[in-house]
Order: structure tokens, then sequence, then C-alpha cells
């Protein structure tokens, strides 16, 4: 009985039926995603539609978000299922060799794309010329980080994710004296100058009183970005070192001493700290002549890494990446009067994966048609002979 | 008679390869001036040196919508327009050139829209211009998918006034004497002011760069008085251009002849190469190849339709003809356009549009040879036609050649990932189109003929297999592209959207077919869709104005969209509509 059921479902998933309906979801989706990214921008919808397994919408009448659609994830994993059934189903023989490359050059696609959704960090690196920066750091998350910057040689870098600011209480710093005790926590906000006779910031210290932080809905549209911000008061051997505010807002730096020790605190974007480091020696910004048209951007930097022994240039241009210790930087983005160049930074553990299913498809396509062609032929001839 | 019905296939296209050989001869004198001779001159502008003609005519087709107007009895051309702008202001401020659709604006200027198109000379507009700028540059602070009708038109009205201003002021400002006064000026007080506003307002550069310059370093008139200015050798170039620029406002046609040779001298002394590429160029666009092909399509279509009533085979023949000489001129349009720009054939929009269609004509006459039921021919010309049309509309909006932003320059790319994706939109254009023909056959024609509709349900069934192939490949090596240079292979941009919709429909409907939930009808009906997904990621991804891919608004395309997608929808819904559909309610005798 069990046996027949599983059989039954076995046969609805590799059905062709079922891959004509997934595929008419999966467009019905892309459309909605694509018109979707007026309001949402691209990033937003994309989560929305694509990277989820149901469509949520909120009704005005309900108090909780219902799925009404399946999304693209769902539909994704369903249609792997039915390909991968399909494809073991295939007749093992020369004349389907075709076919069989095509669709396992499919499942690889999907595979490739399941591991971007799942794994892959987008960070970048903003340099000036002639700085040395050993870190990238994230587009939207941020941390508070604590710098002890005692030592004029060396600074020691802790920090909090804000993750871990959200959850909110107190929060100690291992390897130091301090904790942080999280008083007010805001995903985004605005800042703007304390007016007169408007109620009294939280903050005691810093910069924080003179400040109104006014909470903000999170942003997801491209080239908006969420300022995080928070009031935190450092507590170190039972004493308190005030409320101080800190937001990627703010700019100038903050500090307080503790035991003859002196920490700058701020809120910044989350950084991962790579054990090589780039230095910026020239960036250039080409456009064609009489015009503003940018014919190319790149930068020259120097890579250095100890560990292994490395220092080198290397220029980094407009459709030539560069792929380092599983990272790949790209040429994203310049500023400061085309002394600051800004390279995107990506870590995808499967960014072989469509360049693979892409050659296997067109193999097995080409195969495909020329059995079709041998066999259209053939019969042409044995037409002419009977 | 019977010898006309031998020769007249070939006969026919023959003739239309030598009326196109015709159009690329030179054009004679105008008022007795060399001004062919002159707008071969090579300038730079838009990042590349071409010949002044381009320069001219894509000028005429932004302010007037076409390359030429009726002034004083005689019709103008883009090269002597361009020389009236240049050296007789006077003239060229009296002539009708810009043309004013939307009513609002006309009442701004205080006109009544008279017949479809109006036109007005600057000066027509003199006293309202304060104004025209005013609202322009109101309209200029939004953005512009959030500008009404009437800001988009005002705005649209003022680039085109600004460019013709520039134009007006690149060889001399036009409130002074002219080039040659402003030669005897140089190191007077006010001569440096002067020398600033000549820069600033410039459109393009006409002075070859000099030895002692950089090989890009082409110079317009404000920049080599200033240089002269200051103490430096004059530009060889500056006389003749001063003398040229007196002769033609003395209507001194005989010295203004003399003294383009001796212009051309100085400027083949300094950049050898440049005279030579320009002139190419002049004669690329005096042939016009896209509008012959367009015409030479038309006319296919039009002997393939008469050729359903009135000899058949013949008219067929000569049908097929035609097609192949339009092809030709096409290809050969393609190809100087290659060879010209140093570029893949596919770079914008409008070359996408060329090329859509050369694949679509090329593909129907493949399938021509194949099935000869003339359905390949009626098909092909009429989508040659079509994109042709739309390439034409969509040239009007500047330099067709314009030089390629960052990112898109790579030959390698281009040539690869676009030209293979655009041959996928042309094989789903191309079987929908048969998808057409088939569904307007089946209501046509009374005699049931099962041969002739399966032939074009094998022909659409083989070209969805080739455009899935090709947009399969293309949208895999854009991912490649994308991974390249942006860090992702997949990043849900509209435009790749739109290129995996066309991929997923095509697959749907070979495996619709393969299961059997759709036969003939239902591939037909289908592969008409085809042609609205394809249409709106071709042109309906750009309208979002999202994205990385998007190369900008289109807002009256909007409507030909719409219009476009209204019309699949009918034919459709003819397609699925069985032929006995009209002899369903038999006609009561009254």
């Amino acid at each position: 009985m069990i046996k027949t059921y599983a059989l039954q479902t076995w046969k609805f998933l590799k059905s062709l039926q079922l891959t004509i309906v997934l595929l008419a979801l999966l467009m019905a989706l892309v459309v909605m995603c694509t018109l979707a990214q007026v309001d949402l921008g691209t990033v937003g919808a994309v989560n929305a539609y694509m990277r989820s397994f149901f469509v949520w919408h909120q009704f005005s009448f309900l108090t909780f978000p219902v799925p009404t659609f399946p999304g693209a994830a769902l539909v994704g994993l369903f249609l792997t299922i039915n390909l991968v059934g399909k494809t073991l189903e295939i007749k093992r023989t020369w004349s389907k060799a075709g076919m069989w490359l095509v669709h396992s050059g499919l499942v690889i696609l999907f595979a490739g794309e399941f591991v971007a959704g799942m794994m892959q960090v987008d960070t970048n690196m903003t340099i000036e010329v002639g700085q040395t920066v050993n870190y990238v750091q994230s587009y939207k998350n941020a941390e508070l980080a604590l710098i002890d910057v005692t030592d004029p040689t060396w600074d020691e870098i802790y920090s909090v994710p804000d993750s871990l600011l959200a959850k909110g209480g107190t929060i100690a710093i291992p390897g130091t004296p301090l904790s942080v005790k999280v008083k007010q926590y805001f995903p985004n906000a605005e800042l703007s100058n304390l007016q007169p006779g408007a109620p009294a910031s939280l903050a005691t210290a810093g910069v924080g009183p003179s400040v109104a932080v006014v909470e903000k809905p999170l942003t997801s549209v491209d080239n908006e970005m969420n300022q995080v911000s928070a009031f935190v008061e450092p507590l170190a051997g039972g004493r308190s070192y005030g409320t101080w505010l800190a937001s990627v807002a703010l700019g100038a730096p903050q500090s307080f001493t503790h035991e003859g020790r002196t920490y700058v605190l701020s809120m910044r974007l989350r950084r991962q700290y790579l054990p090589y480091a780039f230095t910026l020696k020239q960036f250039r910004h080409d456009v064609y002549p009489g015009t503003d048209i940018p014919k190319n951007f790149s930068s020259l930097v120097q890579v250095m890494n100890p560990s292994r022994n490395e220092s080198r240039e290397v220029l980094i241009y407009m459709n030539q990446p560069l792929r380092y210790e599983g990272k790949t930087f790209y040429q994203a983005s310049f500023g400061k009067n085309d002394t600051l160049s800004v390279l995107s930074v990506v870590e995808n553990p499967g960014w072989l994966l469509p360049y693979v299913s892409c050659v296997l498809v067109s193999l097995g396509l080409l195969v495909h048609f020329a059995i079709v062609l041998r066999r259209s032929l053939k019969r042409r001839q044995d037409q002419k002979e009977a | 008679m019977k010898l006309l019905e031998k020769y007249l296939p070939w006969g026919s296209a023959i003739l239309a390869l030598l009326i196109a050989l015709f159009m690329a001869l030179p054009t004679g004198k105008a008022r007795g001036f060399d001004v062919g001779g002159f707008a071969n001159l090579p300038i730079l502008e838009g990042g590349r040196v071409k010949p002044l003609d381009s320069l001219a005519r894509n000028s005429l087709l932004v302010i007037h919508s076409r390359q030429g107007f009726r002034f004083e009895g005689r019709t103008i051309g883009p090269d002597e327009w361009i020389l009236d702008v240049l050296f007789r202001p006077a003239v060229a401020d009296q002539q009708p050139i810009f043309v004013i659709d939307d009513t609002e604006v006309l009442g701004l200027i205080g006109a009544q829209q008279k017949q479809a198109r109006n036109y007005f000379s600057l000066a027509d507009m003199a006293p309202h211009l304060e104004e025209i700028e005013k609202q322009a540059s109101l309209a200029q602070g939004k953005k512009p998918q959030a500008r009404s009708r009437f800001e988009s038109a005002i705005v649209n009205l003022f680039d085109r006034i600004y460019l013709y201003y520039k134009l007006r002021n690149t060889l001399q400002l036009t409130e002074t004497p002219g080039l040659a006064w402003e030669i005897q000026s140089l190191g007077t007080p006010e001569a440096t002011t002067r020398h600033q506003a000549l820069m600033e307002r410039a459109h393009f550069r006409m002075l070859p760069p000099t030895a002692a310059m950089g090989p890009d370093s082409w110079q317009s008139v404000g920049q080599a008085l200033a240089a002269g200015n200051t103490g430096g050798p004059l530009h060889p170039g500056l006389i003749p251009l001063a003398k040229l620029s007196a002769a033609y406002g003395a209507g001194n046609a005989e010295a203004f002849n003399k003294t383009l040779g001796e212009l051309d001298v100085v400027v083949n002394q300094l950049k050898p190469e440049a005279l030579g590429h320009a002139t190419k160029e002049t004669v690329f666009n005096r042939a016009q190849p896209f509008f012959i092909g367009l015409s030479i399509y038309f006319v296919a279509f039009l002997a393939l339709c008469f050729s359903w009533i009135y000899k058949p085979e013949t008219l067929r023949k000569t049908a097929y003809a035609l097609l192949s000489a339009g092809a030709i001129v096409h290809t050969l349009g393609l190809a100087a356009r290659i060879i010209l720009q140093g570029r893949p054939p596919v770079t914008n929009l409008y070359s996408s549009a060329v090329f859509v269609g050369w694949g679509a004509v090329i593909l129907g006459l493949i399938t021509e040879r194949m099935y000869r039921k003339g359905f390949g021919t009626a098909v092909a010309a009429a989508a040659g036609f079509a994109s042709l049309l739309v390439a034409q509309n969509l040239g009007t909006e500047g330099d067709t050649m314009e030089m390629m932003r960052a990112v898109l320059d790579s030959n390698f790319w281009l040539a690869t990932h676009v030209v293979t994706i655009t041959i996928g939109y042309s094989g789903t254009f191309l079987a929908g189109a048969i998808a057409i023909a088939y569904a307007l056959r089946k209501h046509i024609v009374a005699v049931v003929d099962p041969e002739t509709d399966k032939a074009l349900a094998d022909m659409t069934y083989g070209i969805i297999c080739f455009a899935l192939f090709f947009s399969f490949i293309g949208t895999v090596l854009g991912g490649i592209w994308a991974d390249q240079s942006w860090g992702r292979f997949w990043g849900w941009d509209p435009k790749e959207n739109g290129a995996l919709l066309i991929v997923l429909w095509n697959a749907i409907i070979l495996h619709a077919r393969m299961v059997g939930l759709i036969r003939e009808r239902g591939i037909m009906v289908m592969a008409i869709f085809g042609n609205i997904i394809t249409a709106c990621s071709w042109f309906g991804v750009n309208m979002l104005g999202v994205g990385l891919h998007s190369y900008g608004f289109m807002d009256q395309a909007f409507y030909a969209l719409t219009g476009f997608i209204a019309s699949q929808v009918v034919l459709m819904g003819i397609c699925y509509a069985p032929a006995k559909f009209w002899q369903e309610k038999p006609h009561g005798k009254a």
C-alpha cells in the first residue's frame, strides 16, 4: 500500500506534466520578481520571490502574513527532483547521449544557483590611492567596534556583530575587562541635530547628547543603506563610562579611557580581516576623447601575502577580475576625484558550476542535433531508395 | 509574355540591387557649393572620429526626425543644412526644422495644431525661448519616469534647441562677424572671453591633432584660438576654415570649393587615415542600406501577396528573388557597420533590431529553400520589414555607432553572448510570424490542406528548437559575462529575467508537445505568445528603468509595445478559433 503511494508520488514527481507546471510557475515568478523590482529594489524582490520557499502577502485584515504563491526556491527544488527523476529515466543508449548531457548540465546549473543562494558572500574593499587595506567589509551588516588604540603601532580590535546587539542585554567583550550594555538598538534610523525643547537623548557622553535619533523601517532599495544605530553603555570594573550613541551615520571618532587604555568606540560596516593586504598603487578612469563616456576603469594593486611570501602587482579592470584565495575582486566603483577605488568582493564556492553546465549543455545540444540530423538524412535516403 | 515570366524574378532582384547601388553614388553640388565634400571632413564627436555628414544626419534626425526638409522651394539635405547652421546662422534660424507634436507645447509657443506635423524655425520660437527654458528646467528636476507628457515634450524640445544652439556656435560665435574676424582679433582684450565661450559651446572638434599633440587630441576652434592667443603657432586648419566661412556666407561657390581642397590637404597631412575612414562612412550614410532593405522587403511581401491571386509560380519566385536582394543589401549594410565600427554586429538597441531582422530573413530564406511554399518568403519579408522599421525609429535618437561604455567594451562578449541571444530573439519571432501566417491562412483559405498545415507546424517546431538552443546558450554566456564583470552569474536583473522567460517558454512548448498536451494548433498559439514574451524582454525591461542592463527609458515605445501585445493576443484568439468558426451559424435566407 505504502509502496504504491510512494511509487505514485515518484511517478508524479518525475512526470513531464509536472515539468510544464513548474516551468510555468517559474515564469510567473520571474515576471512578478521583475515588476516588483521597481518598488522593492533588486535585492528585496529577489529575496521575496526567488530566494524564498513561499511568497508571503500581508493582507490588511490579518495580523500575520500568509503564503500566497510558491516561491522560486520551492519550485526550483521540485524542478530539480523532477529533472533528476526524468534524467534517470532517459534511455541509456547512445541515441540519447545528447539529452543526457543537456539534462545533467541543467542539474548542475540548478545546483550552482542553490549554492550561490545559500553560500555566496558579497563584500567590498574600498581603497584610496597609496592606502593599504587588509579587510573586506559588508554592504549592509554592521558591527560595534571597540578599538584599543593605546599602542601607537598596533590597534587591537574587538567587535560585536549587529545580530548580537539586536538581542540587547549586557555583552562581555572577551579579552578585555569591558562589557557593553545595549540600551536601545535601531536596525535603521535617521540622525539629526537635536532641536531645543525636544526630549533629551539617552546618551550622556560623546556627541550623542546633541543628536536626535528617529527609528526608520528597514530598507532593501538598491543604493540605500540601513543606518544601524545603538545607545550603548561600556561597563568595566563596576563603573559605567556613560551612555554613548554609536551609528554608521556618525563619522567622528569617540573614545574613553579605562585603566590607562584608550578605546575608540564606533559602529561601522562589518569587517572581515584577511591574511593578506592590498595597496592601491594607481587608479585609472579613462574616457573617450572629448567626452565623459567612460572607456575603462582599472586599479593597479600590490598584493602582499606574508604567509605565501608573495608580493606582486595585479591590474584589476573591467571584465578582468582577480581571483585570489577563494575570493574574487572586481572593479566596481570609484570616488573622491578618482583617487578612491571600490572593489566588490565575492566569495562563492560554486562559481565554477555554471561554466561546467554551459559546456555540458552546449555539447549535449550539439550532439543531439547531430543525431537528429543524421536520422532525418537517413530517412530521406530511405525514401529516395524506396 | 513567356519571356517576361522567365526573367521577371531575377530581373527584379537585379533592378533592386542597382537602385541600392545608385543610392550610394555621390550627390551633386548644392547651389554650386561642394557641400558633400565639406561634409566628408572628419571630426571628433561623441568620442569617435566620424565624417561631419554623420553628425549632420543624426542631428537633423534628432531635431527634425527626418534627414531633409523643404525650404524656399528646394529640398535641403543634411550636408547643406549643417553648412547653413555653421556659416549662415541667420538663414538657418529661418528654416522650419523643429518638429513639435505635443499640443500643450504648441500652446506654450502660441501656435495651434495645423497638420499632423508642425514645423517651426528658431526664429518662430524666439519670443518664447525664455519660457521654454524655464519650463524645461522645472521638468528636468524630475526623474524621466516621473515626468508628465508635457514635461517630457518640453525637455525634449529644449534639448533639441540646445543641440542646435551648440552646433551654431561650434566654429564661430553667432553674435560676432565670423571666424576670420576672430583670428584677426587675437590678442585683443575681449578675445579670451570669447574663446572660452566657443570652447564651452563647441559640439564637436574639427581640427585634427598636430604633431605636437597626442594622437587623440583633436581641437575645437575655441581651443585652437586660445592656443594661438597665448602666442603659440596657429593651427594650420584655422585659416582655411575661416576662408570657407567667409566664402559660404558671401555665396562665393568657386572660392569655397577651392578652399575646401586646401583644408583637405591640411587634414591629410595631420591625420592621413581619418579622411579615408570618413569617406567610407559617408558612402555608408548615403547608401542607407537598411532603409533600402526595408523597401525591398516591402515590395517582396507585396509580390508574394499578389502571388496568391495572380500567376502564383512567377510571382512567388519574384518575391523570393526580391527577398534575396533585400537580404544582400541588409547583409552588406551589417558588414559595413561591423567594419566601420570595428565591433561585432550588435552593440545597442538599434543594431539589435537590425540584427534580429537579418537573422529572421536568413532563417526565412533557408526555410523557403526547404519547403518552397512561399510562407518562408512571406514571413521573412514581413519580419525583415518590421524589424528594420523598428530600427529606423530607434535610430532617430542620435549616433547609432556610439562608443561602448566601460563594461560593454569587450568585443569577445559582444560577439558571443549578445549575438547568440539576438539570434534566439530572431528565431522566436520567426516562429511566431509563421504561426500568425498559419492562423490567418486557416481562416482565409477555404480548402483544407493538411499537408501545408503540417509543413508549417514542422517549420515552427524546428525554428523553436533552434531558438531554444541559441537563447539558452546566449543566456548562459550572459551569465558568465556577468560573473566576469559584476561578480555574480545570475542576479535576477530584468534583462536577465527577460532572456530566461524566452528560454522557459520555448522549453515549455517543446515539452508540452512531447507529452502530447498540444498539437499543431496549440504549438501555433504558444508560438504567437512567444512574440509577446520576446518583445517584452527586448524592449519592456528598458521601460522599467531598473537594473544594470537598462539602457534608457522610452515612453512612446511603451504605447507601441502595448499595441503590439494586444495585436498578438487577438491573433492568438484567431489562431485558436477553429476554421469552422465562420460557418458555425448557418446563414438563414432573409
